[in-house]
């Protein structure tokens, strides 16, 4: 190891501490320069964002032979695509010969990609099938012998449509990073006879002034909702007193405890979820009666009961997936310390009714995004926390304990139900808000960083 | 001359006298008399951009950026920011809408269609940045008695990548 990596490896073993995790001696702290120093932003996006699992969209989004949607991962553009062959790829979006993006498109549907700056052509599989004027381009004789085809990402893997991809090949297999999140996708995949789910038209990107973690942190947050949301939960009570039986409201089964909780998983990833009496909003599935029936027969029970209850799953590092009014997939992708993009789907399963799509959609635009009436004062409260975070020499803040006096480890009756086996849980009131299932993402988030700095984790 | 065909003259005074009122109300936080330029049924309508090129076309299938397909949505959006518990609004953005490029045409006995096209500056104290959003305008007025009514605006943001909140005043 030279000077160089050493310094890096020590500057990395530096900003690994500033998470100061002590469950034994219920501490948990987050230094408030994570949100703010140049320094561990770098460290994030090549160390996490760049060096584990992805999410980059759905393979519904690439229907087609030849259909492509770019997107990033980190700061890497990337191109996914699929084949004439019908096989999805996805790859560094940056010509061989001199790093132009490739394909400067959002989303659509080519045989072959030309490079605009010297004619350096890729077809859908990522092979280059042109060097222009090769032949007079008195290239040295090992040029022939070079691959000149797009980089493939390291791995690319599918969970039931859901397409991920890292940029380092030192992570597990997806199925194992994914472990019991995919009983929470399956939540939502199985609202579809057919198994799939789809993006629909129209996605929204929009940017807020303030840290990736204030989205990541707030995903996973039901402490705020009844003040950050006051204004919309009084949109809402005023609509639900005239509200119809086709606005979709479903009840718990007799016997269920209220109350709110978590289940938090390895690799980062948690989910909260709640179980409610009195609704604030109906669900699509729960306005046709008779297809609801349906789904109930085919997954259970059980299982059908959770798809009524709104959960809110976050894959670290870049994937929230809620299914609540509506489902909304959002991604981010941090621009700056102080500088996030979000790009937010609304996600719907194939096969629902056409009045279920439409009041899926309505109820997506109320609730999410810059435009709608909840997500926009999030956007706010990120910027406002991003402000005070500036108060670097204030002491750390005092928002991850919630919770942390009853955490459960081991077995649970809710956890029981859905045949998962998360590495902690919370359950406790509909006001409880807990805040210990922030720690796994920032478990991962250290592991990843000290992974980096040479430390065995 | 009520129920007769009007002058194209007085069809585009019509139009600009009624999407410049809309502007000034909005950039005077007056939202009392902006929304009562609208219909009760009347339709609000930006729609997202699928790609390079197109905007959502159906609001029923594809999710747009902001629909109302009543007056109801938009005096929702006005309680909210008037009951100041959103924070999106304490302070609220301070506003200039410009407006110019109007066409208008009689569309029937009773309506007219105009096309404008927008820019509106966002400054916003809270944090001591202004952005500016910028796009086309599709109004629909109705006759109603003396007075015209917006029946339906379309509003096409060029500029869809919001800076963290889009609401109806800042558009």
């Amino acid at each position: 190891m030279n000077a160089a990596s050493q310094n890096h490896a020590a500057r990395l073993r530096e900003i690994s501490r500033l998470i100061d995790d002590r469950p034994s001696e219920r501490i948990f702290e987050v230094d408030r320069r994570i949100f703010t120093d140049p320094d561990v932003f770098d460290a994030e996006l090549r160390h996490i964002f760049e060096a584990t699992w992805n999410f980059i969209g759905l393979e519904s989004q690439v229907a087609r032979p030849n259909d492509f949607v770019t997107t990033h991962i980190g700061r890497h553009p990337i191109l996914v695509m699929r084949s004439a062959e019908g096989k999805v790829g996805a790859f560094l979006n940056t010509c061989r010969h001199r790093g132009t993006i490739v394909c400067p498109f959002k989303q659509g549907r080519q045989k072959f990609h030309v490079c605009r700056y010297h004619g350096w052509a890729y077809d859908s599989s990522g092979r280059n099938i042109s060097v222009t004027e090769e032949a007079s381009g008195q290239y040295p004789p090992s040029f022939s012998n070079q691959n000149h085809n797009l980089l493939p990402v390291a791995r690319l893997g599918s969970y039931r449509g859901f397409l991920f991809a890292s940029l380092s090949a030192d992570v597990p297999q997806l199925e194992e990073f994914l472990g019991d999140t995919r009983a929470f996708l399956d939540l939502i995949i199985d609202q579809s006879d057919s198994g799939e789910v789809e993006f629909v038209p129209g996605a929204s990107t929009y940017t807020f002034d303030a840290n990736w973690k204030l989205q990541f942190e707030n995903g996973l947050d039901y402490y705020h909702f009844a003040t950050t949301h006051s204004s919309y939960v009084d949109i809402l009570r005023k609509r639900n007193a005239t509200a119809g039986p086709d606005a979709g409201f479903t009840a718990e089964p007799e016997g269920e405890q209220e109350g709110q909780g978590s289940f938090s998983f390895d690799h980062g990833h948690a989910v909260n979820w709640s179980i409610k009496r009195t609704q604030l909003y109906g669900r699509p599935l729960g306005m046709d009666p008779a297809r609801l029936d349906a789904v109930r027969q085919r997954v259970g029970s059980t299982r059908a009961k959770w798809m009524l209850r709104q959960r809110n799953l976050t894959i670290f590092p870049n994937l929230q997936v809620i299914d609540i009014l509506s489902a909304q997939v959002r991604t981010w992708r941090p621009l700056a310390p102080d500088k996030t993009e979000m790009v937010s789907h609304c996600l719907a399963p194939v096969g629902e009714s056409a009045a279920a799509r439409t009041m899926r959609i309505r109820n997506y635009e109320d609730f999410f995004n810059a435009s709608g009436l909840a997500s926009s004062d999030d956007n706010v409260m990120y910027e406002f926390c991003q402000t005070g975070y500036e108060a670097t020499t204030a002491a750390p803040t005092q928002g991850y304990l919630r919770g942390v006096a009853d955490v459960g480890h081991g077995e649970s009756a809710h956890a029981r139900e859905l045949g998962v086996t998360p590495s902690e849980w919370s359950f406790g009131l509909p006001s409880f808000g807990g805040e210990t299932n922030f720690h796994p993402g920032y478990r991962e988030w250290r592991r990843l960083l000290q992974r980096a700095a040479g430390e065995t984790v | 001359m009520v129920g007769s065909a009007i002058e194209q003259a007085d069809v585009h005074a019509v139009a600009a006298a009624t999407i410049y009122r809309e502007a000034r109300l909005l950039d005077t936080g007056e939202w009392a008399d902006w929304v009562a330029m609208y219909s009760e049924d009347a339709v609000y309508w930006v729609p997202a951009w699928l790609d390079e090129y197109t905007t959502t076309n159906d609001p029923n299938t594809q999710v747009s950026l902001l629909y109302h397909d009543a007056r109801r949505g938009l005096e929702e959006r006005i309680a909210r920011i008037e009951s100041r518990k959103s924070i999106t609004a304490l302070p609220l953005p301070r506003t200039v809408h410009q407006i110019s490029n109007l066409e208008a045409s009689e569309t029937g006995p009773d309506e007219i269609i105009c096309h404008s096209v927008f820019s509106v500056h966002v400054d916003d104290p809270r944090v001591a940045k202004e952005h500016l959003r910028h796009g086309r305008y599709q109004h629909t007025l109705r006759r109603d008695g003396d007075t015209w009514k917006i029946a339906r605006k379309v509003i096409t943001l060029v500029n869809d990548r919001v800076p963290t909140v889009l609401d109806f005043y800042s558009i």
